[in-house]
């Protein structure tokens, strides 16, 4: 009863012919094996699920697949090996914003939203701009920082 | 159970066509209907029927500023794209703003948080106050109402099985004075506990129209116009003998269930806050 969904998933075009009304989130990791999107609340509260949809960063968790019918994906592993996914991960890795690391993957993803429409932050827009992801280590000010420290380093890549 | 059939239609007359046929339950955004139906990590979400996917209609998507001034905005619109357009009344766009976080307002749609009439949706607060009206259209035709009328109660609207909400229209509305504020638990990410706007028209020292709506507050978002007909015609030098007749008005369209006290309270200072800036003169503008 239902077309197929087709959609671009880090680059490679895809098409869907399963249950439409899966969440995305157990798509991706089941049926795509792309497990960097972790699942927390499973109610678009905590955003280690966070993708990015056409551009914009969305919780994987409350979106059935047919919801990204005709869209563009990137998840955590379409843009880890990247020149601006580098600089973010290399950032945080040296500032040290990662504790147990459950929430990372939402929060680098949120990240490279935020320094793409805003290359040069200040500190209360890089919390805006990760107020939607929860880390419950509650290290947000090394995060804060390392964001800070990303958008310094990578000042070239993200000025465009 | 009979299997839950889902559609996705690729064109809004589809998605009528399956409304009319089916009666399928239509999915806008999906930030409420996907958690409603939660069955937990690697299963499908339950749905009490069909479902029609409507996320990526692009005939139901966009804001557009009509002839007459007033400004439509397609149903599967974003809270972000409305946060973000200065087409949109700010009264409109504060509650957008306010929404969830970045994720949910890139998610959730104006159509879908009226359709699903919690008391506690963010965008039929500013709408009612506003008299913002529903485009809603089935295969056979369209009709318009009030989001006022539209939402009858928790949960309950005017919606047709065969009908979708198509768009919202804000009618032109100026006003010298907006107020706008949510109480939520967090600044982020926050469920509303009360919410309210006030608007207000102020002309050679005479209030020449007073609108307030109260969100969260009851079973659907409130306006009182027999409260708001007390401060109108007033001279702002009259506000605040009148003011305490005005409140007390007010205090009835506070549910009586759950913390009326402290909802009446709260929206009493909220409300004593905005007029009190009308009475000193306030410049005309947002009243922080």
């Amino acid at each position: 009863m239902f077309s197929e969904i087709r959609f671009t998933l880090n680059g490679e075009q895809k098409i869907y012919t399963g249950d439409p009304l899966r969440r995305l989130i157990d798509v991706l990791r089941d049926d795509y094996g792309l497990t960097g999107s972790k699942e927390g609340c499973g109610e678009g509260e905590c955003g280690a699920c966070s993708i990015i949809k056409d551009g914009k960063l969305v919780t994987s968790c409350i979106i059935p697949v047919a919801g990204v019918n005709g869209c563009e994906l990137l998840t955590i592993e379409g843009i880890r090996d990247t020149e601006k996914g580098k600089c973010i991960i290399d950032a945080y890795a040296e500032g040290g914003a990662v504790q147990c690391g459950f929430c990372i993957p939402g929060m680098v993803m949120a990240t490279y939203v935020l320094l793409n429409n805003n290359p040069d932050p200040s500190e209360e827009e890089i919390r805006v701009g990760i107020s939607g992801n929860i880390c419950r280590c509650t290290g947000y000010d090394l995060i804060v920082e390392c964001i800070a420290l990303a958008a310094k380093k990578g000042a070239a890549l993200w000025q465009k | 159970m009979a299997e839950v059939k889902c559609f996705v239609p690729q064109t809004l007359q589809e998605a009528l066509e399956i409304r009319k046929q089916y009666h399928a339950i239509p999915l806008a955004g999906g930030s409420d209907l996907m958690v409603a139906g939660s069955m937990g990590a690697g299963v499908t979400p339950k749905f009490a029927g069909d479902v029609v996917v409507i996320t990526n209609l692009p005939e139901l998507k966009g804001i557009r500023e009509l002839d007459d001034g007033s400004v439509e905005i397609g149903a599967c619109t974003t809270s972000a794209e409305i946060a973000a357009s200065e087409l949109v009344h700010p009264l409109v766009r504060d509650a957008a703003s306010r929404m969830g976080a970045i994720a949910l307002r890139n998610s959730a749609t104006i159509g879908g948080n009226i359709g699903n009439a919690s008391p506690k949706g963010d965008m039929p607060q500013p709408l009612i106050l506003l008299d913002a009206e529903v485009v809603l259209r089935s295969a056979d035709g369209e009709r318009r109402m009030l989001v006022d009328e539209y939402i009858i109660a928790t949960k309950k609207t005017a919606l047709r099985d065969d009908e979708l909400i198509v768009s919202v229209v804000i009618p032109k509305q100026s006003f010298t004075h907006i107020f706008y504020r949510k109480i939520g638990m967090r600044r982020a990410n926050a469920i509303s506990k009360l919410t309210l706007s006030a608007a207000a028209t102020v002309k050679d020292g005479v209030v020449v129209d007073f609108r307030a709506s109260s969100g969260a507050a009851g079973p659907k978002v409130a306006r009182c116009r027999k409260a708001e007909e007390i401060l109108i015609g007033k001279k702002i030098s009259e506000l605040n003998t009148c003011k305490e007749e005005f409140l007390d008005a007010w205090n009835g369209v506070i549910s009586p269930h759950a913390m009326p006290e402290y909802r009446r309270n709260t929206t009493r200072r909220l409300l004593t806050h905005f007029i009190d800036a009308l009475a000193a003169g306030h410049p005309e503008g947002r009243v922080e």
